[in-house]
């Protein structure tokens, strides 16, 4: 019975330990991607150069926002015809169409949206476009992920909490007689929990750490190839910080095995 | 010392194991509880040690109304409160000495207060040569002065004993029924609920007869079956009897003195 309890918070960790890690690589890669999306700010004709410093200056202090360049119309249009080259010859347009224009970059992508529209209120902009569809299927995207796997964890934890619970009670049942007769001479209730508590916490605690080992296992030969695998996953260095990666799931573990205990005890005593 | 003033109980099923008593029991007493299996004894001794809360009334003993107390404060009383039972309750797989010592650890005693108290106890009960024997090698009437001894180690001004002879035969049960006359001279007050006639018999300490729950008689130097006989038939043995209580246990007991 203990060893299903044991083996019940392993796998509620190591499911833990597996969402936390994809939803913080997830996080990186999203935050790669969306880092350098752009938002375009198309100025009106009417302002001077002048304005549109006045314009960046003003962006520059939004501590939203990490940088903005300034686009006149004949880079613009050079960059344009850069990209296109082979399909359109701009040399055949007899005045250039593109207006000056701003390029913003956010700190965070989740901010794209709201900095647009700050933008877009701007004297002298005439007009704000970025990737919206790209940027906010990816947002949406990450934030379902994190959301269904917060519930699914969520439920492993209540899980796990029920079976260590059960498994102490069983404990508590077989020693009734020695709890019935602490009671009898005036044991604190502290004194009969303590060592159901602390069997409690051993349970989450080893649990927890074979769950640890295991992810650790899973990282070094599963992840590495993975990685290896697919190069251009825009992926610089660990997502994680190790150390309190690892301080966090055998905390989880040994708190759901304190908590499960204290319960089951509790209960015990009160009936 | 302990007071039920208007007390009834009435247990889930319906049964009315108490139905208002009024009762005073002063410091220092002995008193016999008496009548029928499941008149409601061993129900009011559970409303002294706060195992049970009556549905109406008050329970006080020394001092604290025990009805009202909270659950955290329960601890602390059964510390003042020694309980003995029928069965002993002992624990198995410790010895004499761990079990009188549990009842002082369970309370935080520092060890040397538990390697003075102990000692002192086994000593009164006449078992301080049996400290590291185990229950299941022990007599009845052994496992009983055991249980005795760990019902004092706190120094308890009350001591409740339910059936304490109901598992003895007659001289175990008169040797314990002599410990608990020597510890109530000692000054604990001493609540002893029996269907054991011959052992009330013997003492004639005040004698409260329960039948259904209520307070039938009530009588000091009482008898299991009621009043003192009438003078006509007092003759020679009751009245060596009488002499031999009031003097305290002489050779009826062989427990060190």
């Amino acid at each position: 019975m203990q060893l299903t309890a044991i083996g019940t918070v392993t796998v509620m960790i190591l499911l833990l330990g597996t969402f936390l890690f994809a939803r913080e690589t997830l996080g990186k890669i999203g935050q790669n991607i969306t880092g350098k999306i752009e938002i375009s700010a198309y100025l009106s004709d009417k302002t001077t150069p002048a304005d549109a410093k006045r314009l960046i200056s003003s962006l520059k202090r939004d501590p939203r926002v990490r940088s903005v360049s300034y686009i006149p119309k004949a880079e613009g249009l050079r960059q344009m015809s850069e990209r296109l080259r082979g399909q359109i010859d701009t040399s055949l347009l007899t005045s250039n169409p593109l207006p000056d224009a701003l390029r913003v970059r956010v700190v965070d992508p989740a901010q794209v949206p709201a900095v647009a529209a700050v933008v877009a209120k701007l004297p002298g902009v005439a007009d704000v476009e970025y990737q919206r569809d790209a940027v906010e299927r990816l947002l949406r995207f990450v934030d379902v992920m994190g959301k269904v796997g917060l519930a699914f964890v969520a439920l492993l934890v209540v899980t796990a909490a029920i079976i260590i619970s059960n498994t102490i009670r069983l404990t508590v049942y077989a020693r009734r007689r020695e709890i019935a007769i602490m009671q009898l001479v005036g044991a604190s209730g502290t004194y009969i929990r303590l060592p159901f508590i602390f069997e409690g916490l051993l349970t989450g605690l080893a649990g927890a750490l074979i769950a640890v080992l295991l992810l650790a296992l899973g990282y070094w030969q599963l992840w590495q190839k993975f990685l290896q695998a697919l190069p251009f996953l825009p992926l610089n260095g660990a997502a994680v910080d190790f150390g309190l990666f690892v301080f966090e799931l055998l905390a989880v573990g040994a708190l759901v095995g304190i908590i499960a205990a204290w319960f089951s005890v509790g209960r015990y005593l009160r009936a | 010392m302990i007071s039920l003033r208007g007390v009834s109980l009435v247990y889930p099923n319906g049964t009315r194991a108490l139905d208002g008593i009024d009762l005073e029991i002063a410091k220092g007493s002995f008193v016999f509880l008496v009548g029928h299996s499941g008149t409601g004894k061993s129900s009011l001794l559970r409303l002294l040690y706060r195992e049970q809360s009556p549905t109406n009334g008050t329970v006080t003993v020394d001092n604290v109304e025990v009805d009202r107390l909270r659950r955290s404060k329960i601890p602390e009383l059964r510390r003042k409160v020694g309980v003995v039972f029928q069965d002993f309750k002992l624990l198995l797989d410790k010895t004499v000495w761990e079990n009188v010592a549990f009842a002082l650890q369970v309370t935080g005693a520092r060890t040397r207060d538990v390697m003075r108290q102990v000692p002192r106890v086994l000593d009164l009960v006449g078992l301080a040569h049996k400290s590291r024997v185990f229950p299941n090698e022990l007599s009845g009437g052994e496992q009983q002065r055991t249980a005795i001894a760990r019902a004092l180690v706190n120094n308890p001004k009350i001591l409740l004993c339910d059936e304490p002879t109901g598992n003895l035969d007659p001289v175990n049960a008169n040797e314990v029924m002599d410990l608990l006359h020597r510890i109530n001279l000692k000054g604990t007050t001493v609540v002893v609920a029996t269907h054991n006639a011959l052992v009330v018999d013997r003492m004639r300490r005040r004698v409260i007869r329960l039948e259904h729950g209520r307070v039938l008689a009530d009588e000091e130097r009482g008898l299991y079956h009621g009043a003192a006989q009438p003078a006509a038939s007092e003759d020679r043995e009751d009245l060596a009897l009488a002499a031999r209580v009031r003097n305290g246990p002489g050779q009826d007991s062989i427990l060190p003195e």
